[in-house]
């Protein structure tokens, strides 16, 4: 087991840089999350919905209709596409956040972001122009499509994709290292924008109008007031807080 | 004892009733149905461009004058209640998503990061910091080298920052940095995560203080006290946080301003005289034309649509653009270096818990040439939702599994943040793009290139807030570089040749042509630019009003030579 209080469990703590694999983590007995892996077994946030307001409540529970179909990328672009999305989202198995659908509907919608990069084309034509450079990588590499690599292919290829390192077919039209940014900033808002991933990670979803009541127990000095007296050696508490005492 | 002290959070602001305008069970601003209507075709006294900071403070100043006034506003006209959400993904509208293109050296990723587009402008989904500049900030270039001086003195600010952060309000501890001030409402409690940045701090002899934010602590109206619910950039479904849309508005509404929402100015309209004649506007994609006549004129589309605006507005006399003689529209635009880095702790603190901004430091906040760059940054707390975190923890390379690793830790971190100053420089600037938007107009370019002295400022900065959270026993560190807030332009000063504006605002070359937003400011220091547009926008109004505004001694346009209010440090 790893030692979560020490951070065992963090990349950059540990001394391969990589993550364990999610085997450590606890399975999901309440609500769901994806791939029933999480840190909060006994937390579904779905539990709250009768706190949220009536507006945010039908956005967040539209992300749980059924989702898709595609309407944005077309069937020949499809493999690369949900490929894409899992491998960067780490999504290996059901249940799925059907991030693919979030990211076709946002780009259906012309949902863009507000800019463009004078070296890029429109964040639709960016996407096309992805999908088809990771087939191109991957039959270059694998002799297959991107969809047909393993996982470890796939991770390969994305991590070229992440450092720009790619080139040849598409990419040679695109600046590689902002066509990663473009694709990441849609995927990663697909999936953190549904409640699975927030019962994953603990987080405790809209809260209006019920806020929050207990922010924290710093909040017991006052700027004029100093802590009373303890037990302890007068000069020793001082030189070990300096935080309070300095 | 000093008397603001005694008044603290009983003295309400004079001359702005928006706080007992709205109402207690409803987010709504009061009055769009009873609204004035201006026909088009009658001169009003003054039309705006842009309900947001600058705008609508204008607006409402004027309007309590006498003035009848029309606000053009490309954006809608929000129905809180039904229209914002608790929630990121969902806010996608509240920003102003229509393309921008991004060059240079150091492109700014815009949208969500930058402005807002609708009645309220950016500060709808502002984080609600609200500092003042210090003085040093009217003279960085006679004081520092760098930079430029502005045609006024933080001396001119001064009655407009007071009267500001009155009808916020804003609520923080006693303010040292500066000209050293206190604030009417006093300061929020701080979540665990601020705290943990706070004991790092203390530890490495950085002074932090709670606040400054326009977020209301107490009571003020019917205006509610904060619920914590960490959602200020999405919007604040409770009307605690200030956005012009209650602290200004309703009270514009109140006296007879009209706000035609919906509408984007394509272009300002000029008599043979050279005096604009009102505001060319577009109801809907391919429809026909609409002018508002109107005596005097006001641009405040911040700092990229300001300048689009007058670059669009090509005449037989400003063949290059609206006052743009000399080739100085667009250009002097800046950004604020906003790196942010995250430390974590073997205890949750679930930083979503209160609003974004809580607690501060301008210890850094002047030039201090041992650091090996000119001018500073200033050192304040943030909080990201999930997809703001999940952008943080892939800023720091980490995607599929890692991604998913940190993500789950999410409770477990604090984040620190900071506003570098980065210098005006001509080649960062606004233009037009051969790209068009819905409208059929050219949207606008913006080219950024960091300089040498801003790249030092950055790293510099990152290895102090690296260094707080270590200090206050981080186990792991991230960090991503952000940039943050928009200013200049279309700045101010004291000749045609080497500005847009003089030291009142109004456009070299154009008498009844004035700028109220952001994009006039020369120069942004370390500090969150909101309040201190709001407050140019209200001294404007002071001038317009008893007409020195409209002055045209040139000793007056020129300003005086900046009467310097000493900072603290000195
Ligand atoms: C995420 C985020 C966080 C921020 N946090 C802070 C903070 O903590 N503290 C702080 O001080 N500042 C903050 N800011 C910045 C602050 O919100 C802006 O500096 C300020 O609102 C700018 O005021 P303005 O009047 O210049 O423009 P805006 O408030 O942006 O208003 C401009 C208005 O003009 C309209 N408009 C533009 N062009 C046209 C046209 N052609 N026709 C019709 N209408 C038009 C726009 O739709 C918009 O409503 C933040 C901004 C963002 C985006
Ligand atoms: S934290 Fe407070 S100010 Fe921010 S959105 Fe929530 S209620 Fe409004």
């Amino acid at each position: 087991m790893l030692d979560r209080d020490k951070g065992e469990h963090l990349p950059n703590l540990r001394p391969d840089r990589r993550p364990p694999h999610p085997s450590w983590l606890p399975r999901q007995r309440r609500g769901t999350t994806p791939q029933m892996i999480g840190r909060y077994p006994d937390f579904d946030v779905l539990d709250a919905v009768d706190t949220w307001d009536p507006a945010t409540k039908k956005v967040v529970l539209a992300r749980l209709e059924p989702a898709g179909p595609l309407r944005f990328f077309g069937p020949e672009e499809e493999p690369a596409l949900r490929a894409l999305c899992d491998v960067t989202t780490a999504q290996d198995r059901e249940p799925r956040v059907p991030v693919a659908e979030l990211v076709d509907a946002k780009l259906a919608d012309g949902e863009l972001d507000g800019f463009q990069y004078a070296d890029m084309p429109d964040d639709r034509d960016t996407w096309h122009l992805v999908l088809a450079g990771l087939d191109h990588s991957a039959r270059d590499r694998y002799a297959r499509s991107f969809a047909r690599c393993t996982v470890e292919e796939q991770q390969d290829v994305v991590r070229d994709l992440s450092q720009g390192a790619l080139s040849g077919g598409t990419w040679d039209s695109l600046n590689v290292r902002r066509a990663w940014s473009v694709c990441m900033r849609a995927i990663l808002a697909g999936f953190y924008s549904h409640p699975w991933a927030w019962n994953e990670i603990g987080f405790g979803g809209p809260a209006y109008p019920r806020g929050y009541m207990r922010t924290g127990p710093t909040s017991v000095l006052e700027p004029f007031e100093t802590p009373g007296a303890t037990a302890e050696d007068a000069a020793q508490a001082v030189a070990d807080n300096p935080e309070v005492f300095g | 004892m000093s008397v603001r002290n005694l008044l603290k959070g009983s003295a309400g602001p004079t001359d702005n009733d928006s706080r007992f305008l709205l109402d207690v069970h409803s987010r709504q601003l009061p009055g769009e149905s009873t609204m004035s209507r201006y026909d088009e075709s009658v001169e009003v006294d003054l039309v705006v461009v842009g309900a947001g900071a600058g705008g609508s403070v204008l607006a409402q100043r004027l309007a309590r004058r006498g003035w009848r006034v029309v606000i053009i506003e490309a954006g809608p006209f929000w129905h809180p209640d039904d229209d914002w959400v608790s929630d990121e993904a969902g806010s996608h509208g509240l920003y102003w998503t229509q393309n921008r293109i991004i060059g240079g050296s150091d492109p700014i990723e815009l949208g969500k990061n930058n402005s807002g587009r609708g009645v309220g402008g950016s500060m709808v989904h502002y984080a609600g910091y609200t500092p003042r500049f210090h003085p040093s900030d009217f003279a960085t270039f006679s004081r520092d080298g760098v930079g430029a001086d502005w045609p006024i003195s933080y001396d001119d600010l001064l009655p407009h920052y007071e009267q500001v952060e009155r009808e916020l309000p804003v609520a923080g501890q006693n303010w040292p940095w500066g000209h050293p001030h206190s604030y009417p409402f006093s300061p929020h409690p701080v979540s665990e995560a601020a705290g943990k940045v706070w004991r790092g701090a203390r530890a490495r002899g950085i002074e932090m203080r709670v606040g400054p934010v326009g977020i209301v602590n107490g009571t003020f109206g019917n205006r509610p006290h904060c619920i914590y619910r960490g959602y200020c950039l999405q919007g604040c479904k409770v009307n605690a946080k200030a956005s012009p849309y209650v602290t200004h508005l309703p009270d514009a509404l109140a006296h007879a301003v009209e706000i035609r929402s919906g509408c984007m100015a394509s272009r300002v309209e000029l008599d043979e005289r050279g005096r604009a004649t009102g505001v060319v506007y577009l109801e809907e994609a391919g429809g026909p034309e609409h002018l508002q006549r109107a005596a005097f004129v006001a641009i405040a589309g911040y700092s990229i649509e300001t300048p689009r605006l007058l670059l669009s507005s090509t005449s037989r006399r400003f063949p290059d653009g609206l006052g743009n003689d000399h080739d100085q529209v667009g250009r002097y635009v800046m950004v604020q270096g906003a790196t942010q880095t995250a430390g974590r702790w073997p205890e949750e603190l679930r930083m979503y818990k209160s609003p974004p901004p809580e607690i501060s430091s301008e210890d850094f906040y002047e030039t201090d040439l041992s650091r090996g760059f000119a001018r500073g940054f200033s050192i304040q707390t943030v909080s990201p939702l999930p997809i703001g975190w999940a952008e943080h923890v892939l800023a720091d390379g980490h995607w599929g599994a890692a991604l998913r690793e940190y993500m789950r830790d999410y409770n477990h971190w604090a984040t620190v943040g900071v506003l570098n100053e980065l210098l005006a420089q001509p080649e960062n600037r606004v233009t037009l793009a051969s790209q068009t938007d819905q409208y059929g107009l050219p949207v606008a370019r913006m080219d950024y290139t960091l300089c040498d002295n801003d790249k030092a400022n950055i790293a510099y900065s990152t290895t102090v807030t690296t260094d707080i959270l270590k200090a206050a026993g981080a186990q792991d560190v991230l960090t991503i570089k952000r940039f943050a807030h928009l200013i200049g332009g279309a700045r101010m000063g004291s000749s045609p040749a080497s500005s847009v504006v003089d030291a009142n605002q109004r456009l070299w070359g154009v008498p009844n042509l004035f700028l109220a937003d952001g994009s006039v400011c020369p120069t942004q220091g370390s500090a969150n630019p909101a309040l201190t547009i709001m407050a140019l926008a209200s001294r404007l109004a002071a001038r317009m009003a008893d007409g020195s505004a409209m002055s045209d001694d040139p000793e007056a346009r020129a300003g005086r030579p900046p009467r310097q209010v000493a900072n603290a440090q000195e």
